[in-house]
């Protein structure tokens, strides 16, 4: 916005995400207890971990959804929920925070569809009131959406009409009718029964292989290894193991990663 | 499934010869049998006595529709409409209030629902009525100044009493239907990058619309027979005038029985327009939604042709 943008020391052009010692606690409850991590440009870049472990709530700090306690977390060069001046922190407006959303698609575990609306419509949705795309216009660029989620047919329907793995494509398509550079996925498959959970992680594929830069927490480990770039194994709120998802599955290191993946594999 | 759409299509074709079907002879209830003679007999006594009342039942069709009574149900239309509004506007601006995280407001919507609530309506309205005796003047600055006997008509009067009183039961009832929205709908809109006005304007009230109107439309109808009570502040509405005919006509019985007959058909009139709204905000909500009564007629005509079709 203003001319000091802040730029971290260290950061390349190319990090969408920087992550320095994040912290975060819900009342007495540290959930993430210093997280560092780096998601370069146009990667594919998977979360795991057990439940509890903090992966989803550190994806809803990137967009702000959660605010962190400690830390540092820059999206595309740019603090997040705070600018600096100087050695002072100043917390944004809400609509300055509403700005900065507009860039960073997020999928729920549970769509979170609008259920008052048609497909379509949702999709249409944020185009129309957030960036005053005009009706028209949003309709045909929603339509084409739905196409590439391969639900142009279910246009018309409402979300209770449609089956789950449809729901997530719809919102696939919703998120990216912003036009995001950065799209997250919270457990994106895990609310699906298992024949449905192929035809969203394809779709997810096609969109990773369109060079989207995408933050993905998941169990699907067999996406993990085919589809992501970077993978990294989270449990008690910390970073315990990452690198490139073929060494961490199949030769983890460290002892917590090896009995998780021994049991979900 | 195929079973299914089979028997939806022709109702008329014979079964499938499946296993015999059960006949075996039902179980007798006498005791409904009784209890249905119980209350015949409590009714036709009902009947009896106000047959044997000396009733000038001709006096009802003769002033069911004088220009008094007509103009009578006008204001009581007019007055249910505009305490509505208020009750609406102000219920919607206490809930948001009441929700909000400033402590101030929400502490004054609290008390404001607490007093409102907690205090009758005939009360209320008595005190707005007699407001003159201690103040003389209304002085809102420089924007306007007047006696309060001029400025507190009947009809504001009946305005505030009913509209600030409802404006604490509306607010109970959209606060109900901003909390029942799922806050993933909220976190959906924010991370679309809406701000916090549109989602509740879009995304959250359309949702909440179909917690909240089926309470509203209760709330209407019980407006409409609550300003029957503002008779007590000279407000002329259907009531009054009902009271007026009734003591000069000498049948003021017969009055009440033609004003009961107004209120309900002006209520059943309303409880249908109600049934539709709620259609509407249930849009969405269920795979498919329940035929109306309109459609159900329909469809028995086409179907009982149909059946008139195959027979011949």
């Amino acid at each position: 916005m203003t001319a000091e943008t802040t730029e971290p020391a260290g950061t390349g052009p190319t990090a969408m995400v920087k992550a320095e010692g994040v912290h975060k606690s819900f009342g007495p409850v540290e959930v993430l207890k210093g997280i560092d991590l780096e998601v370069r440009s146009g990667e594919v870049f998977c979360l795991i971990g057990p439940s509890g472990s903090g992966k989803s709530t550190f994806l809803r700090c990137i967009n702000h959804l959660e605010k962190i306690n400690a830390g540092r977390l820059y999206v595309d060069g740019e603090l997040v929920g705070y600018r600096q001046k100087g050695d002072r922190l100043y917390e944004l407006k809400d609509s300055e925070v509403a700005l900065k959303r507009r860039d960073i698609g997020m999928v729920f575990q549970r769509f979170n569809l609008f259920p008052h609306m048609t497909a379509i419509e949702n999709v249409m949705e944020a185009p129309v009131q957030v960036k005053g795309v005009s009706k028209a216009e949003a309709r045909e660029r929603a339509g084409r959406l739905l196409e590439r989620v391969g639900l142009a047919d279910k246009a018309g329907n409402y979300p209770s009409q449609l089956s789950g793995g449809q729901q997530q494509r719809v919102a696939i398509a919703r998120a990216l009718a912003m036009d995001p550079k950065l799209m997250l996925f919270d457990e994106p498959t895990s609310a699906l029964d298992p024949e449905l959970v192929g035809d969203v992680l394809d779709v997810m594929r096609d969109l990773a292989e369109s060079g989207m830069t995408m933050v993905v927490v998941t169990h699907e480990m067999g996406f993990a290894r085919e589809v992501g770039d970077s993978l990294v194994f989270m449990d008690g709120g910390v970073v315990v193991e990452s690198g490139s998802p073929r060494e961490v599955l199949t030769n983890p290191q460290h002892e917590r990663t090896q009995s998780f993946l021994s049991k979900v594999l | 499934m195929t079973v299914d759409i089979d028997k939806t299509d022709r109702p008329d074709a014979a079964p499938p010869a499946g296993p015999e079907a059960i006949k075996a002879v039902p179980v007798r209830h006498y005791g409904r049998y009784v209890a249905a003679v119980v209350a015949l007999a409590v009714l036709a006594s009902i009947v009896y006595a106000f047959a044997q009342g000396k009733i000038n039942w001709q006096a009802v069709p003769d002033y069911f529709f004088d220009d008094r009574i007509l103009k009578g149900v006008g204001q009581t239309l007019l007055l249910t409409v505009l305490s509505m509004l208020i009750g609406i506007v102000g219920g919607i601006l206490l809930a948001v209030m009441r929700l909000s995280r400033n402590p101030v407001t929400s502490s004054i919507a609290w008390f404001y629902i607490w007093f409102f609530r907690g205090t009758p309506v005939l009360v209320q309205l008595v005190v707005w009525f007699n407001l003159g005796l201690v103040f003389e003047y209304i002085n809102l600055g420089p924007i306007y100044k007047d006696y309060w006997s001029s400025f507190m008509t009947p009809l504001l009067t009946a305005l505030l009493g009913l509209g600030l009183n409802e404006a604490a039961y509306m607010a109970e009832i959209c606060r109900a239907g901003l909390l029942s929205v799922d806050e993933g709908q909220t976190e959906a809109s924010h991370a679309l990058g809406m701000s916090h006005s549109k989602t509740l304007r879009r995304i959250v009230i359309p949702q909440a619309m179909r917690v909240i109107v089926p309470p509203t439309g209760n709330e209407v109808i019980n407006m409409l027979k609550t300003t029957s009570l503002v008779s007590v502040v000279q407000f002329y509405e259907l009531f009054r005038y009902a009271q007026d005919i009734g003591q000069t006509s000498g049948a003021p019985v017969e009055m009440y029985f033609l004003a009961a007959a107004w209120y309900l058909i002006l209520t059943s009139v309303l409880s249908v327009g109600q049934y539709y709204v709620e259609r509407y905000y249930a849009r969405g909500s269920s795979r498919q939604l329940p035929p109306t009564p309109w459609q159900k007629v329909r469809a028995n005509l086409t179907s009982f042709s149909n059946r008139k079709g195959a027979a011949a």
